[in-house]
């Protein structure tokens, strides 16, 4: 019995400065252990504070600004080609039946295969440029945002279009009134996914087209055994992806109010 | 209209058809289609190093009868396997714990959560600068990988698993470890599995590219090296091997998915045969 009373104190709901004090904690713990083994640790490491400094200094010294551009560029082409390109693959997997019958089996073997693999075929096609290179990332990230427009468009309830057609609506009043505000939740939910896979899409193909942007930077470090470079560009990178999932979460949140609680 | 009678008459001819005929004879009309344009296409306007479908045909028989075609298998295919292994075992104790013991679970879940949707691919260079040009930093890579979805997925399903299962081992005084291994661990089992499926395609990803960067042998490698000699269709050999190997290894996941949890529906990323099976209707017809 007293076994089961300790349990049911862990279960107690807590406040939520508890849970906030386990986050920062946590962080905090992470931190600390980084500066404490980076001190001593050779060349293969630096501590948490030669990482900022290395930052500051990279940022100050103009290493920083136009990598961040160039990737930046190829950041913003995908995600933009996969919105228009996900949408457009989604709904017609959905609703065109001669069009799944005959590309599903392809889209799934294009999305299950390694795309890293693809990548000399790529190159061999459009060659080094950011062309290459956007459309390797896009083939990372567009996938999400095609299953879940195509699973959208598919669980319209039938009583939907009977009610439109009931009403006489016409083929593009049906699209414009029924088939996208029901697919737009959706929609969000595949760019909320997006948004932070298309920063692996553009970091996987600097990193295997050309190494010009954020990655160069990081083969650079690499190269040169500079721990404290490597470090130093990985945090922002990751930094990044966190505002990342954040904007994309936001976005959901403040374009379908009313859906961001269905999926995890 | 005369075009509408005519795409009817096709679709009943097909309907007569037997289902497994019917259900693969668009695919296969499109894939040969596809193949068609391609090789069309890339004579008509691409250098000839570009790999084309007679070229990759030609050169198949000669690859994959090499024994280094099968050593580079070898390596990278046990490399994934052990690292899915480790990397699942781990990821699945961490997350149960993280799941159901809340404190753990606040103290880890926003590292695990901010590593798992980072990039891993900005953490390679990073192992391969601490681990050095190697085999390890390769299986390091893809256990990370795999790990992290399926800590994250696991921990998911065992936090959210229904209150009416707990009380249930209440009822029959479950001990403790019957009740993480006998009740939440099957719960999660769909998560887990789930985490498993993600888990391999990044596996894939981060050892190619540890191999390109580390230059370690393996499928990868190869197939980066060949391309670099511009020998495009015997690199294509190996993507074509590539995919299988992943393609197979993660219908494989989700078949044991189905055959050990029928009830759980994935919502997002959904194999073809898994999405809702009715027809799509021609709409306002």
């Amino acid at each position: 019995m007293g076994g089961l009373r300790w349990i049911q104190l862990l279960r107690v709901e807590r406040p939520r400065w508890v849970q906030a004090a386990c986050y920062l904690a946590s962080v905090g713990l992470l931190l600390g252990l980084w500066q404490y083994v980076g001190s001593d640790f050779g060349v293969l490491f630096a501590p948490l504070t030669t990482t900022l400094q290395e930052l500051v200094t990279l940022t100050a010294n103009g290493t920083i600004g136009p990598a961040m551009a160039v990737s930046g560029q190829i950041y913003v082409l995908t995600l933009g080609i996969d919105l228009v390109a996900g949408v457009g693959v989604g709904l017609a997997l959905a609703r065109l039946r001669w069009f799944a019958a005959s590309f599903e089996p392809y889209v799934f073997i294009l999305y299950a295969a390694p795309t890293v693999a693809l990548v000399p075929v790529a190159f061999a096609v459009f060659g080094f440029g950011v062309t290459a290179q956007v459309v390797i990332a896009v083939l990372i990230s567009v996938f999400t945002i095609v299953f879940s427009v195509a699973e959208g468009a598919r669980s319209i309830p039938r009583i939907y279009l009977d009610v439109a057609a009931t009403y006489g609506s016409t083929e593009a009043q049906l699209w414009r009134d029924v088939i996208l505000p029901y697919v737009m939740p959706f929609l969000m939910t595949g760019v909320r996914q997006a948004i932070p896979m298309a920063l692996v899409g553009t970091l996987v193909a600097e990193f295997f087209l050309a190494a010009n942007g954020v990655s160069g930077l990081l083969i650079e470090g690499v190269t040169e055994f500079q721990a404290a470079k490597v470090l130093a560009v990985t945090v922002l990178v990751s930094a990044l992806a966190i505002v990342l999932v954040g904007v994309g979460e936001l976005v959901e949140r403040l374009l379908v109010p009313w859906r961001h609680t269905i999926d995890g | 209209m005369a075009t509408h009678n005519r795409r009817l008459t096709l679709a009943r001819a097909v309907d007569g058809l037997p289902s497994i005929g019917r259900r693969a004879l668009w695919p296969v009309v499109t894939g040969l289609a596809l193949v068609v344009v391609w090789e069309v296409g890339a004579r008509a306007r691409l250098p000839a190093y570009v790999a084309r479908p007679s070229g990759i045909v030609a050169a198949f028989p000669s690859v994959v009868t090499t024994p280094l075609f099968w050593a580079d298998a070898l390596s990278t295919c046990s490399a994934i396997v052990e690292g899915v292994v480790v990397g699942t075992f781990v990821g699945a104790v961490l997350g149960l714990v993280m799941g159901r013991v809340r404190e753990v679970g606040w103290l880890l879940a926003p590292l695990v959560r901010s590593l798992y949707s980072m990039p891993l691919i900005a953490l390679v260079p990073i192992m391969v600068l601490w681990m050095g040009y190697t085999q390890t930093a390769r299986l390091v890579a893809i256990v990370v990988a795999v790990l992290l979805p399926v800590a994250v997925s696991t921990s998911d399903g065992a936090r959210l698993l229904s209150p009416d299962f707990l009380d249930v081992g209440k009822v029959f005084r479950a001990r403790p470890h019957q009740v993480w291994f006998g009740i939440a661990l099957p719960a999660a089992l769909p998560q887990l599995l789930a985490g498993v499926d993600i888990g391999i395609g990044r596996a894939f990803t981060n050892g190619v590219a540890v191999e390109v960067l580390a230059s370690v042998t393996g499928l990868g490698y190869q197939l980066f090296d060949e391309a670099q000699s511009l020998r495009d269709a015997v690199s294509f050999v190996y993507v074509i091997a590539l995919a299988v190997f992943a393609i197979a290894a993660r219908t494989g996941v989700r078949m044991l998915s189905r055959r050990l949890a029928p009830w759980y529906r994935p919502r997002e990323p959904t194999a073809p045969g898994r999405l809702r099976r009715e027809p799509a209707q021609v709409v306002g017809a």
